[in-house]
Formats: C-alpha cells, structure tokens, sequence
C-alpha cells in the first residue's frame, strides 16, 4: 500500500472509492503500458509551467544536475478533477516554485513520469493522484 | 455547497493543508443508523436523480462478474483480443467508453418523466439518452451503428430496465480489450437500494463474441453533496504517444 493515509482520507470525504491497488489508478490508459514501476523517480527542481488540463493534469520541472545542466521533466498528475476533489487548489504548486516529485518513469525514456507525491516548498507532502471511482472490480451486493 | 467549494474555503480558512484533516462524510464506517431510504416521485417510482460514483472496473471487466457468471469469448473475438495493443484503446484515445464501460469519473442520472440521461463526466463528457415513455426501439432502417446505442427503459417493479441495441463495435469493455461485434445487447438493470446505493447489473448478450451471455454487476454511490465537473479528455492527451508495450 503505497497511498498514505491522507489520501484516504481525502478520497473518502469527497465521497470517492479510492482503489487500493499498489499503483494508482488511472482514468484512461493502463499504468503498465506507459510506466515502469521499477523505475522510481524522485528528483527536485523549479516548475516551470503547470497544466490543469484533462485527461491529466502536468507539471513540467527543471531539475539542475551536478554539472549545472538542465533538464525538464514531465510529470503526470490526476485530472483537475480528482486533485481538486481531494484537496488540491490552484495555490498547491505554482509556477517558480521549488519541490520534489516522486514517481515512476516512462518505459519508452522520456524523461516522463507518473507522479506519485510532491513535497511542497513548505515540507506538506501531497499525492500527486487521487484515486478514481472504478468499483475496483467488487460486484454487486 | 459542493465538496470542492467546501475544501476551497476550508483550505484557504486555515492556509494549511487539508489532506489530513478533512473529516469522512461519507457515512461509511459501522453507525448502527440504517441508510435513509431512496428517495421517491411524485408517481411513486423511484428518484434515480443524482452524482454517483462508481463503474465497472476500467481495466478489466471480468472482476465484476456476478458469481457463477463466466466469460467465455468466440475463437474470433479471442484472436481480436490477444491483437489490440494498448495505444489504440479508443477510450484512451478520447473516444466515448461505449457501454458498459465508464470512466472512473462521476456522472449524473436526470430522470424525466420521458427520458432519462446519464451525464458522464468522464471520459469524453457526453451523455446516454434513455427513452422511458414506453416507445419501442428506433427502427434498425432508422438508426446507424453507434457508441452508445438505442436505450429504452421500463420499470419492473422498483428497478428500471434499460434495453440497448445498436451498438456499432469500436469501444472496447475494457482496457485489456474485451471486444464485442454490432449484435451487442445490453440489459442494464438499475435499484436504488437506498439514499445513498444504487445497484446495477448487466447482461452482456453478444453472440458474435461471446459464447453465452454474461452478468456483470457494480454498486455506485450517490455523491449528494458532489457536483460534476469540466473533463475535455483531447485538450492535451499525451498518453497514446508515449504508450508503446503489447498487451499483457
């Protein structure tokens, strides 16, 4: 169970079935044929731009490495819709601010990722996904 | 006030983080209180009106199999299936998820006294529309193959039964691919059990793709407080391009 617990309680107050997969749950592509989930990522830079756009939501980062170059990442976040529904307003991240994102790389090496959680510049730890409200395959009662 | 608007203002209230702090409204959770019942109109069927979320699973349609049901696929539709590739679920591709697949996003039923609507707002934001006046399906000369079909409901007893034909055969019910052919039908029943459930239980009849038919089943819960939201799943959809491994 990688989701902690205030996801949960997010998910559950906004009256959403959170699925309790170890990976989370996408809204229209399957996680494993875009991402890999043995390749963790977890890097800190500068936003450089934000998307609130469906089906999801993105927050490119300028990640400086050693030697002072400079590459930016793609992270895929929940939909709009799922964030704000757990918590997220549009204050949470904005552009020129400083976080860590953690994820799973693309499989194709795009330097891609599905978000996992982001550490605000303020140290709050947010998921960066908020479940969906697939029945998660339980049938009917 | 809308879950969003409510977490707007208590975020901003407390310049925090809410994430930890929300409270569950949900009613979930062993109150000894039983769930008020369904809600009733003024002719004494029951109000489907309502945000609901919940869906067969997107993934994988077979985890919602009602027990003792079977899904058994023709050598053809089993051939069709081993070939789809991922890149090219139409649902992944914003195209509508057809019937029964759903999005995991809520959706809204608006029930008139003729017709009925499911607001999706997911994955492409459109709707089915349901004819519950009595009329019989559109003639087959009058209607072309399409993503949601020809829908009439009927009451039995307290559960609406919705008949859809017409289906064209481009959706998939799934993201693994389980396909269907245009001789899909479908036999959506729907009960509300009570303020806050709906049950509902589908008979996939599919004889070009399916040996037998089968039953899948799922309980949405009613948002009461919830409101739907913009989804314009094209808007910036990068997935497809980035998708690149065969099926499972």
């Amino acid at each position: 169970m990688r989701l902690s617990m205030p996801v949960k309680a997010a998910a559950s107050a906004a009256g959403v079935g959170l699925f309790l997969g170890a990976l989370p749950m996408l809204a229209h592509h399957s996680f494993a044929a875009e991402y890999d989930e043995k390749k963790p990522v977890k890097v800190t830079g500068i936003v450089k731009k934000v998307e609130w756009t469906n089906p999801h939501s993105r927050m490119y980062l300028d990640v400086k490495d050693a030697n002072g170059k400079v590459t930016t990442w793609n992270f895929e976040f929940g939909s709009p819709n799922h964030l704000f529904r757990a918590g997220w307003t549009r204050n949470t991240v904005k552009e020129g601010d400083r976080i860590t994102v953690e994820g799973w790389a693309a499989k194709d090496g795009a330097n891609l990722a599905q978000t996992r959680q982001v550490t605000l510049a303020d140290g709050r730890t947010v998921p960066g996904f908020a479940g969906g409200q697939d029945s998660g395959g339980a049938p009917t009662q | 006030m809308t879950s969003l608007a409510r977490s707007t203002v208590v975020a901003s209230a407390l310049g925090i983080s809410i994430w930890a702090q929300q409270p569950t409204t949900t009613g979930r959770g062993g109150g000894a209180t039983p769930a008020p019942p369904a809600p009733r109109l003024a002719g004494g069927k029951p109000d489907l009106n309502g945000v609901l979320n919940g869906g067969p699973y997107s993934q994988d349609i077979s985890r919602n199999l009602l027990p003792g049901e079977q899904i058994v696929l023709t050598p053809a539709a089993e051939k069709l299936m081993k070939e789809r590739r991922p890149k090219d679920d139409p649902e992944a591709n914003c195209l509508p998820a057809g019937v029964p697949r759903m999005a995991p996003y809520p959706w809204r039923i608006v029930q008139q006294a003729t017709h009925m609507f499911i607001l999706f707002e997911g994955n492409i934001h459109s709707y089915r529309q349901i004819f519950i006046d009595g009329r019989p399906h559109t003639p087959e000369a009058n209607r072309w193959p399409s993503w949601y079909g020809d829908s009439v409901g009927a009451w039995d007893g307290d559960t609406l039964v919705v008949d859809t034909v017409g289906f064209n055969d481009r959706f998939w019910f799934d993201a693994k691919g389980h396909p269907h052919t245009d001789q899909l039908h479908t036999v959506e029943r729907y009960t509300r059990k009570d303020l806050g459930t709906l049950a509902v239980e589908t008979t996939i009849l599919d004889p070009g793709a399916y040996q037998k038919p089968f039953k899948i089943g799922y309980t949405a819960r009613y948002a009461l407080k919830d409101d739907l939201m913009e989804y314009i799943c094209a808007e910036n959809n990068q997935d497809v391009t980035h998708i690149t491994t065969p099926a499972p």
